[in-house]
């Protein structure tokens, strides 16, 4: 068995940048992005995967990066919310987040952000139901989810018209 | 954003020359006052490439514009299509001409023009860009008028224009506006400095910075969003959010987000008991690990501290707490090993190589039982009881005596949650050589926390420098997160000063911050005939926890709302506090107050179902009435204002009251338990610190202080800083917002710095976020700051511009902020000029106007008397903001389950600031209401061990828990604020009174009475199981 502290190289790409790294196999996914990429935008709320904090979407799919080794993103594409924004131009749940007051402290925004845009590619036009159920997974403490909800309905609308 | 624009003048050249000259970029663009250079593109020669220096406030750039000539029919008319970038934005336009002959030989120009902007420009303008560009046009066709009266006049201009120098420097640039000023040159003349590269850098074009760590965050397009209903103020606007610039692209910089080469990490070894006591520690094994720098046990930590103040009196006050265990643990969770390594991957395997013997102790876990003292936590007390106070008001015994209903309660019982902020509480600390230390951290009173940490450190508070960035959350609990903050310190400070980070993991959090519990016992109630409750007599046993962290606080607190929303005169309440082995209290979100609330409104609802009223009918008869505000309660309180039958029939017609009835009806006809409830609850903000002397009359706190620091910078920029330490309420933007109403700007022009940082020098001793205050106390200091800025601004300007101070007026000019004469705008002096002469151009300014820096501190200080300790009596907290809640709630009968079917809530914050911050926080506040009175519980085994000790297991309140809300405000503007602004974070705990008024409701027919604020289905069930209306309620 491999020892703790023994490291492995790994490569992924974050936000359409590859990066290589060595590594200690037990850093979990979420560790690499803040403490190796130095994006601090994914954040850690929970021990045990109930926060969401941390949500990334990896090779596209909504993950837990708390819940991933980063040596599971090995070859593999990771989304953070500091790649939302492409050519200075917002990701539309991000505009309506800030117009509907959909975030306060903005601790679990990045990882709501994620949840919600993985939710709106599947589905373009969720009913308010699939929204909640699109973010039970992620907890905010500040918002009570009301401006959270309308903030994803928005973005839905507008990314439908666009 | 599109602004058209249109006008004619006349010059004094035939139109073909007219023509020929406008229809060439080259010859008249150089006239332009704000020509920088221009080049021919290469690859479309038609196309000129030309840059213009634009200034707007403290912000210069270049804009560069690519415009081509179209449409060229000489000599007649020709258009200019032009696109291009400035200071992060971009614009497209149309301009064109139309030339007529003018009768003395020159021309007519007719012109027109288009454009639309986007980006960071108008942020920057704030809502004064179609202002600016006015200015600037007018401007444009002065030159044009100029250099066209004739040909050899116009030829010479652009001579000289050409040969002027690309890029003029900041002295010369003095020297111009002295000149414009002034009509003369008192600056120095020397040369244009070559160093003036802001000036001449391109304007930022390129997309947003990756790496948070370096980049620059521009503004998310214009925030500005006034709902247009005309009014001037900003005050009252549902603004955008400054903060969410940062926080919606993950740029936000929380404690954990301090990352670097070589910070160590802390973490701690802690206690699996609840109560026991420490026989042996080995370590030997944890320092052999690799990667592990050095352990503290708590006697190690104790030999260099002194144990943390104690906010009680004696014997309270002789509770030795060092923020580590040290012979024995008090609560599971508590801190035993303090253990330094070089990643906190290496701290959690050395936590598992410490070995530790306790010898267990019997545990006390109930109230009731730890007042017996059969068992004390603390030899060095010698009793459990941390507080014990009589309140007692009015003539209780003639009220009984007179009363036509008399009904005892049995025992009441108010559950343990917390609000648990998604981010956890840490601290990254760093001890400096020269014995100062520097700590980033997330603590929500840093005033007092400076001073707990100095104690404790043995070092003056002004060897500490606290700050804070962005807080990820706080709900009260991080009020106390001090004694872990400080142990960072004294971890830094035993390896040689290196950085430390501590950052506490969920389940840290959870085992070591609760919210209050309180048990209510011996209740008696006395109602005259109409239902009206004229007394209370009552004995309230709070739980502190292990350890005093902030407690007994606590057991003043909760008189702010003495008598809640009703008008009773007579009340007697016994209320003492104990320790048991549960983690120590926090404040949290409603502290102590809710608490309260929560148990009149069980009695006003109890005694409503005994005597056959209905809910809302008994309340009315027994609330505070509008007239009577502001209303004295009988412990000197003075509610200030406050509709609060209004409030319930608006609460009652959204949530559709009579159609719930008649649902009801039906619901029980056919064996539903369906039940609606009315929560009333008052919101007391802006806390009186004097009340602390209900608890220990020896301490040094009264009344409440908050500071604000408004400064104009050395190139005009206004630079706010604050002494609270904000954690998502908006102060950035609601501070701009107030500071802009007093200086006539646009908020956006106006920067306040995030966070808290005792080195700027801006806060008080009791400075911090805590109790509802901050729309009173800091947005007070800002809108003092301000009003003494205007002054200096308009004395020093009064000066420079030879008028009277009533004839100016603060505005946004073409060269940004300025005081200008009204009559006369042309005659103004901008921010950056006036700074210049305050702070770098001394000679300029007579001695009367030397004291004049632009950089002024205000410190709020509501007008609280002391109060009488003998009688508690006073005025214990400034503001009453009420919030009534209704909830229809269903049982399931089978599973027990409640469920929430319709949700309504109307609060009265008085004059919202932005009621979009206000609307948040009201929604904040209800749904961790709703989550701790539906699932949210810190429960234990009998040994003592927390069974809800993770997230997955105390499972906060997520989306698809939360009903829908109904939401609406009335607004009473209070009359002890300036701005009539009441405190409204912390919001009173209505939906805790509500659902159980509703679980009540449902299920008073199955001779249930609800005396749990808790409603899972396991208490439900056995409330249904063995109904115990018969043992709870007895008439007297
Ligand atoms: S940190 Fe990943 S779910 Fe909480
Ligand atoms: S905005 Fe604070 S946790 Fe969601």
């Amino acid at each position: 068995m491999r020892d703790a502290t023994s490291r492995v190289v790994v490569d992924v790409t974050v936000n359409g940048l590859s990066y290589q790294r060595e590594i200690e196999p037990r850093l979990l996914l979420v560790e690499f992005l803040r403490e190796e990429l130095g994006l601090t935008g994914t954040h850690i709320g929970c021990d045990t995967s109930y926060c969401g904090a941390c949500t990334v979407l990896l090779n596209g799919k909504v993950v837990k990066s708390c819940t991933v080794l980063a040596v599971q993103a090995d070859g593999n594409r990771v989304e953070t919310v500091e790649g939302l924004e492409s050519d200075g131009k917002l990701h539309p749940l991000q505009s309506t987040f800030s117009e509907l007051h959909g975030l306060q402290c903005g601790y679990c925004t990045p990882g709501m952000l994620m949840a919600a845009k993985s939710l709106l590619d599947g589905n373009p036009s969720p009913s308010e139901d699939q929204i909640r159920k699109g973010i039970a997974g992620n907890t905010c403490r500040c918002t009570g989810y009301v401006n959270i909800v309308k903030a994803i309905d928005a973005a839905a609308q507008q990314m439908r018209e666009e | 954003m599109e602004m058209k624009f249109d006008g004619n003048f006349e010059v004094g050249i035939p139109r073909a020359e007219t023509f020929a000259l406008l229809s060439d970029p080259n010859k008249f663009m150089p006239v332009l006052p704000m020509y920088h250079s221009m080049a021919a593109k290469e690859s479309e020669p038609n196309t000129s490439i030309v840059k213009l220096k634009i200034g707007i406030g403290k912000v210069h750039g270049i804009a560069t514009t690519e415009i081509a000539l179209q449409d060229n029919q000489a000599p007649e008319k020709a258009s200019y299509v032009g696109k291009g970038n400035v200071m992060g934005g971009a614009y497209n336009m149309v301009v064109g001409f139309n030339l007529e002959d003018a009768a003395n030989g020159g021309t007519r120009i007719n012109w027109h023009g288009t454009t639309q902007i986007y980006g960071r420009i108008l942020s920057i303008a704030g809502g004064g860009l179609s202002g600016i560009a006015e200015k600037e046009i007018t401007r444009v066709i002065g030159s044009l008028q100029d250099a066209l009266a004739s040909r050899e006049h116009f030829e010479a201009v652009v001579r000289q224009a050409q040969a002027a120098p690309a890029a003029e420097g900041l002295i010369a640039r003095v020297a111009r506006f002295f000149r414009e000023l002034f009509g003369s040159a008192p600056a120095p003349a020397a040369p244009a400095a070559a160093a003036d590269a802001t000036d001449t850098a391109p304007a930022r074009t390129e997309p947003l910075r990756k790496d948070p760590s370096r980049g620059v965050i521009a503004p998310l397009g214009s925030s500005i969003q006034v709902d247009s209903d005309g009014s001037k103020q900003w005050t009252g606007q549902r603004l955008r959010r400054k903060e969410d610039e940062r926080l919606v692209r993950g740029l936000g910089r929380y404690v954990d987000d301090y990352v670097g080469g070589h910070i160590a990490h802390v973490g701690y070894v802690t206690s699996p008991y609840a109560h026991a006591k420490i026989l042996a520690i080995d370590v030997s094994a944890a320092e052999a690990l690799p990667g592990v720098i050095c352990t503290l046990t708590g006697k190690q930590v104790a030999a260099q501290t002194t144990a943390f103040m104690q906010i009680g009196a004696e014997p309270s006050a002789n509770l030795k707490d060092y923020g580590i265990a040290q012979d024995k643990v008090v609560y599971p969770g508590e801190p035993v090993v303090l253990i330094v390594a070089e990643t906190a991957r290496l701290v959690e395997d050395a936590v598992q190589l410490v070995t530790v013997d306790y010898e267990p102790l019997p545990v006390v876990l109930k109230s009731e039982d730890a007042a017996t003292d059969a068992v004390i936590l603390h030899p060095e007390v010698g009793t459990n009881v941390s507080f014990a106070g009589v309140w007692d008001h009015g003539d209780v015994d003639k009220a009984f005596a007179e009363a036509a209903h008399v009904f005892d309660i049995g025992r009441l019982h108010f559950h343990r949650f917390a609000s648990t902020p998604i981010e956890t509480s840490g601290a990254v600390a760093t001890w400096s050589p020269r014995g100062e230390v520097e700590i980033v951290c997330n603590n929500g009173l840093p005033g007092v926390t400076v001073q707990m940490l100095a104690a404790f450190l043995n070092v003056s508070t002004e060897q500490i420098r606290m700050k804070s960035e962005d807080v990820g959350g706080n709900f009260g609990t991080k009020t106390v997160n001090h004694t872990y903050i400080a142990l960072a310190a004294v971890a830094s400070r035993a390896i040689g000063g290196r950085t430390v980070k501590w950052v506490e993991t969920r389940t840290e959090n959870l085992a070591c911050f609760h919210g209050g519990e309180r048990t209510f016992l011996d209740t008696k109630v006395a109602l005259d005939a109409d239902g009206v409750i004229t007394a209370i007599r009552s004995r309230h046993l709070d739980d502190a926890g292990g350890l005093l962290r902030y407690e007994p606080l606590g057991c003043s607190i909760w008189s702010q709302v003495y008598p809640a929303t009703y008008r009773l005169r007579n009340m007697h309440i016994e209320f003492s506090q104990v320790m048991s082995n549960k983690a120590p209290c926090t404040p949290n979100r409603g502290y102590s107050r809710m608490q309260h609330i929560w148990f009149m409104e069980r009695v006003i609802d109890i005694c409503a179902h005994e005597l056959g009223l209905p809910a809302d009918e008994m309340r009315a008869k027994n609330y505070i009435r509008a007239d009577e505000m502001p209303y004295t309660t009988p412990n000197g309180n003075i509610y200030d204002s406050g509709d609060y039958g209004m409030m319930l029939d608006k609460a009652k017609e959204l949530i559709g009251w009579d159609e719930w009835q008649r649902k009801q009806t039906e619901a029980r006809a056919e064996g539903r338990l369906l039940g609606i409830g009315i929560g009333s609850t008052v919101d007391s903000g802006t806390n009186n610190f004097g009340q602390v002397l209900y608890v220990n009359p020896h301490q040094v706190f009264s009344g409440n202080t908050e500071a604000c620091r408004i400064k104009i910078g050395l190139d005009g920029s206004i630079v706010v800083t604050l002494g609270s330490s904000p954690q998502g309420q908006g102060h950035e933007t609601t501070t701009a917002m107030v500071i802009a109403d007093d200086l006539n700007l646009p908020p956006d022009m106006i920067t306040v710095r995030t966070g808290f940082d005792s080195s700027w020098n801006t806060y008080s001793g009791l400075s911090g976020t805590i109790a509802s205050q901050f729309a009173v106390t800091g947005l007070s200091a800002a809108h003092g700051a301000a009003l003494k800025l205007k002054a200096e601004l308009l004395r020093l300007a009064a000066h420079t511009l030879q008028a009277a101070e009533d004839q100016l007026e603060i505005g946004v000019g073409a060269m940004g902020p300025e005081v200008r004469v009204v009559a006369e705008p042309e005659r103004a002096i901008n921010f950056w000029m006036l700074s210049n002469l305050a702070n770098a151009n001394i000679s300029n300014v007579p001695e009367s106007l030397r004291d004049i820096n632009l950089n002024v501190m205000d410190v709020y200080k509501p007008p609280f008397e002391p109060v009488d300790v003998e009688k508690k009596i006073g005025n214990q907290t400034l503001t009453y903001a009420p919030q009534i809640h209704i909830a229809v709630v269903e049982v399931d009968r089978t599973t027990c389950q409640p469920k929430i079917l319709d949700y309504a809530v109307v609060d009265d914050c008085g004059v919202a600031v932005n009621p979009k911050i206000v609307a948040g926080q009201v929604h904040g506040a209800t749904c961790h209401g709703i989550g701790a009175a539906m699932q949210e519980a810190f429960q234990f085994d009998e040994s003592g061990s927390l069974i809800t000790a993770t997230f997955t297991d105390y499972a906060p309140i997520t989306a698809i828990n939360m009903p829908p809300l109904k939401t609406a405000a009335t607004s009473t503007p209070s009359p002890f604020s300036f701005n009539g602004a009441k405190g409204c974070g912390e919001g009173g705990g209505g939906p805790l009174h509500c659902i159980s008024a509703a679980v009540q409701d449902a299920l008073h027919s199955e001779g249930v009475i609800v005396t749990e604020s808790h409603n899972s289905p396991s208490i439900l069930m056995e409330a249904l199981r063995a109904p115990n209306r018969a043992q709870v309620v007895a008439r007297a």
